[in-house]
């Protein structure tokens, strides 16, 4: 009876897997298509979440009577900047913050430099002209905001 | 019968039964096919201005989004618009739905001679806040 167990629990000789195994059911084998599912998932997830994620900065869009004053959805004076962005020999340039113009990289720089407390609710006027392309806009606008400044585009 | 479970007794021995799981999987991989393609068709080839502050879209807000290319193409919610008719159908959306944000998508290397008339007839249309659609700066 011994010899019979041992002979029962001896390892079997190594097979070669085929996809259809031959247990103690009859059956595709699953594991490979499960392997490639989950890589393909995991690719996908990732790739969602590498693709940038959108956000919006708030813009408003004052009435204009008078070039200079900045009325709709404004109930009190508020103090204000104005920035007038235009290109000169493929340089961006700010006319209003400071006596004379300067280059983007420079007014963000001074927009950031400012103290917090003084540009909380101070408003950044911005103008444009028509060959200033839109990220210009947007990059100053950003800086205001990141001051807390609230932004009109004119 | 007899109640299935996931680990099978049947034969010789215990095999996990993995074809729920692959249901489950195989459903996710079409939910996020899907929503990447949808997600290519409403961005309609705009590259946006990145931003290192924002404010984040919430879910209850469905916004009117209106799309500008490069060249100054028009879309009102991914749908291509002429320029001409542009106003009447921005003003008739407003009159509709007072309430709705208002978002900006537009190229981050457009003139902004193509984007001013835009925000000149959101302003006729007494339209005055609207949000700069923007990528988050890593």
């Amino acid at each position: 009876m011994n010899d019979s167990n041992a002979e029962h629990k001896r390892p079997r000789p190594l097979k070669q897997r085929t996809v259809l195994t031959r247990s103690s059911r009859f059956g595709p084998n699953m594991t490979p298509m499960v392997d490639v599912t989950l890589v393909i998932l995991i690719f996908f997830m990732a790739s969602a979440s590498i693709a940038g994620y959108e956000w919006f900065l708030r813009a408003e869009l004052p009435e204009v009577q008078d070039p200079d004053l900045v009325s709709s959805g404004f109930s009190l004076p508020t103090p204000m900047l104005r920035a007038d962005l235009f290109l000169q020999n493929d340089r961006i340039l700010i006319r209003g913050i400071g006596d004379e113009p300067r280059t983007l990289d420079v007014v963000i720089g001074q927009l950031k430099g400012m103290d917090p407390s003084a540009t909380s609710g101070l408003i950044l006027s911005i103008r444009a002209a028509d060959d200033v392309p839109y990220w210009a806009i947007v990059a100053l606008h950003d800086a205001a905001a990141s001051m807390s400044m609230r932004v009109a585009i004119r | 019968m007899r109640a299935r479970s996931i680990i099978s007794n049947e034969g010789s021995g215990a095999r996990i039964n993995v074809t729920p799981m692959i249901d489950v999987v195989m459903v996710l991989i079409v939910f996020y096919l899907l929503v990447g393609q949808l997600a290519i068709d409403r961005k309609a080839a705009i590259e946006l201005p990145s931003s290192s502050i924002g404010i984040e879209e919430t879910k209850e807000q469905d916004p009117i989004i209106i799309g500008i290319t490069a060249d100054g193409s028009l879309t009102i919610n991914g749908n291509a618009i002429d320029s001409n008719r542009f106003a009447g159908e921005i003003a008739g959306m407003h009159t509709r739905a007072p309430g709705t944000p208002i978002r900006i998508r537009a190229h981050r290397d457009a003139p902004f001679g193509v984007v001013r008339p835009i925000m000149n007839q959101l302003r006729d249309a007494k339209i005055s806040r609207v949000g700069l659609v923007t990528e988050q700066r890593p």
